[in-house]
């Protein structure tokens, strides 16, 4: 649920990375911190940690303008993985806008993705949020390992959904902007819906896209 | 479960994070290094916090931004005097730089507590739902160890109770092929019994009509029939002539009453048709009246109103044991001036069988159990309790009901209904 704010002029997206344990939900959020390094980027925010596992959850905001003088800040959250933070993640989960699923491609992995998947389905319709309707994308982590799950039989588990899916190995930093992209675009076309950002405030899918990514030449 | 009451991670306010005692003491050391005026704006240039002489607007002020998640959200302002030469710029700095520490370990902590105190509340909620599910649980296996005694002793009760009705049913089952077995032996001789009692009886009248054609003027022996007729006297032969015929149609007439009991037995028993066919109960009554005729008092009444009723398709020996069974406590109710009401009707609700007495009727506080195994007001020994219970198997088994009336006017009525529409 966007956060708006009509007399500041001011809307707030909130974008959260789901996952299981350890499939490199902060790492995304590292890269992320560490590719776009614009002005309109705020500090990365790690709250505490145990043993270098998120508890809490981390931040990484960001900003553009529309063409009307709307300022739009982006929110992108990672949640703990770690099956015994349910209610945290839970609590981060409330009004998302849109939501990327970070799996570990490695084989061993394989079941836990699923369970993992059938918690952010549970904890979405506990807190209210369509799946159907949500702006959801899924990662296929580590793609760089040895012991991973083939692309075709990715292909072939996930296209059915209709969800969109990418490969990334995000301690590479490959895949993570096209992640963030794709969601960032689904998550476009699902407020834009509502409140017209085209129409009404000159903001374009492109635009918005251009101005949240950094471009080729920067 | 409100959970919507505050998100994480909301927009805050600089007023929102900082508090007053995190800023003034850093104003006033401000104030104390040589600053004139040292304040905190909000986002839109709006005084938070001041410390210091109010200086006027042409004074040269030192502007720094307070920066949150990458926006400004308020701003340091530093005057010096106007006389005093200071590195105001430098203690705008200091100030900049504590100022942005703490707000960050401010609202680190304010996050944290969001997290922490919505999964407290979350985690209290399930576990009271938790709870309340376990406590529903364990009172349901308290419920059910307290009862399983009696659970188990009601069901042991009932297999008891079924294994001795059928245990009955098959005894009588047992009795009805006896008692067939040992009629068809008896038809054998019994038929020549008859044949020859028939004979026997042509033969003796012929003989009387011999000894009369004797004794007669024509027939006896010149001078002999003094002697003939003292010996007729002698052996009261006018006796014999009156009683040889009637002696003899009484036997035959016997003998064809046993004849008719052993058929019914047969029938009764149905030994040739073990299995269910298409029958007329009216006709399964009457059989059973026949059979029981022995044990109904003499001067019983019996009023019988036969419906055209349709065929039932059905165990005929077993609905005999019915009308058997509920017959036998009508006629043991009562001795003198039994009256016997039986009437069968063809009706929308199915085939109704009616059996009504004029016997002492059945108490109300035991008529619920009549039907129940082992219930019986009879003395030890004369009843098994077991009669109306198989009568209600027998019934129920055959798709019907069964139930047990006494009306105001006195007397037992059994009312069986049958479903109409059974087809071989």
């Amino acid at each position: 649920m966007v956060e708006y704010d009509e007399q500041n002029r001011k809307m707030v997206l909130k974008l959260v990375y789901y996952g299981p344990a350890l499939s490199g939900k902060t790492t995304n959020i590292l890269q992320l911190h560490e590719l776009i390094t614009r002005k309109e980027r705020g500090e990365l925010m790690i709250m505490d940690t145990v043993g270098d596992r998120t508890m809490y959850f981390d931040l990484l905001p960001f900003f553009l303008m529309a063409p009307s003088g709307l300022k739009i800040k982006v929110k992108v959250y990672t949640v703990p993985g770690q099956v015994q933070h349910d209610s945290t993640r839970k609590a981060v989960l409330q009004r998302a806008d849109g939501v990327a699923f970070i799996a570990d491609s490695q084989l061993s992995q394989e079941t836990i993705n699923f369970e993992s998947f059938e918690n952010l389905e549970k904890n979405l319709s506990i807190v209210g949020l369509d799946i159907e309707k949500l702006p959801l994308v899924i990662q296929f982590n580590k793609r760089d390992l040895a012991d991973i799950c083939p692309e075709e039989e990715i292909r072939n588990d996930w296209q059915v959904t209709g969800i969109p899916f990418l490969m990334a190995s995000a301690l590479n930093g490959w895949g993570v902007l096209e992640t963030f992209s794709k969601l960032a675009e689904l998550t476009y076309d699902h407020i834009d819906r509502r409140y017209h950002l085209e129409a009404e405030h000159g903001l374009s899918r492109e635009m918005f896209l251009l101005k949240l990514l950094p471009r080729e030449s920067e | 479960m409100d959970i919507t009451t505050e998100i994480i991670g909301e927009e805050k306010r600089l007023i929102d994070i900082l508090s007053e005692e995190d800023v003034l003491p850093l104003l006033s050391t401000a104030i104390e290094g040589g600053a004139a005026e040292a304040t905190i704006l909000d986002e839109s240039g709006a005084v938070l916090w001041h410390r210091g002489t109010r200086t006027g607007d042409d004074v040269p002020a030192c502007f720094l931004p307070i920066r949150l998640e990458g926006e400004d959200i308020g701003q340091i302002r530093l005057t010096r005097e106007g006389n005093k030469s200071l590195p105001v710029e430098t203690l705008a700095a200091i100030l900049q730089h504590s100022l942005q520490t703490i707000l960050l370990c401010r609202l680190k902590r304010i996050f944290t507590n969001q997290v922490h105190s919505k999964v407290v509340n979350l985690s209290y909620e399930e576990l009271l739902e938790k709870n309340r599910l376990l406590t529903l649980s364990e009172k349901k296996y308290r419920d059910l160890s307290a009862t399983l005694e009696k659970k188990v002793d009601e069901r042991t009760q009932e297999l008891n109770a079924a294994h001795l009705r059928l245990i009955q049913q098959e005894k009588m089952t047992a009795i009805g092929q006896l008692a067939a077995g040992i009629a068809h032996e008896i038809n054998n001789p019994l038929g020549y019994i008859i044949s020859n009692l028939t004979t026997l009886k042509s033969y003796a009248e012929k003989l009387l009509l011999l000894a009369e054609k004797y004794r007669s003027e024509d027939g006896c022996p010149p001078g002999r029939k003094e002697s003939v007729d003292s010996f007729w006297s002698e052996l009261k032969f006018d006796y014999v002539c009156g009683d040889l015929i009637p002696l003899v149609t009484q036997s035959i007439a016997g003998a064809i009453r046993v004849k008719k009991i052993v058929s019914d037995l047969k029938g009764f028993a149905h030994m040739e048709e073990g299995s269910t066919s298409a029958v007329n109960l009216n006709e399964e009554i009457e059989r059973t009246l026949r059979v029981l005729a022995h044990d109904i008092p003499h001067n019983t009444r019996i009023v019988r109103e036969y419906g055209d009723i349709p065929t039932f398709v059905c165990n005929p020996g077993l609905f005999c044991q019915v009308f058997l069974n509920i017959l036998r406590n009508s006629v043991q109710a009562r001795t003198e001036d039994l009256q016997l009401h039986i009437r069968t009707e063809a009706s929308s609700r199915g085939t109704l069988l009616i059996f009504s007495d004029n016997g002492p009727g059945i108490p109300r506080e035991i008529s619920a159990r009549i039907f129940e195994p082992f219930f019986t007001t009879k003395d030890i020994g004369n009843g098994t309790g077991l009669g109306l219970t198989v009568a209600y198997d027998i019934v129920k088994g055959a798709g019907g009901t069964i139930e047990v009336s006494c009306p105001e006017t006195g007397g037992t009525t059994f009312s069986i209904v049958l479903p109409s529409q059974r087809t071989p």
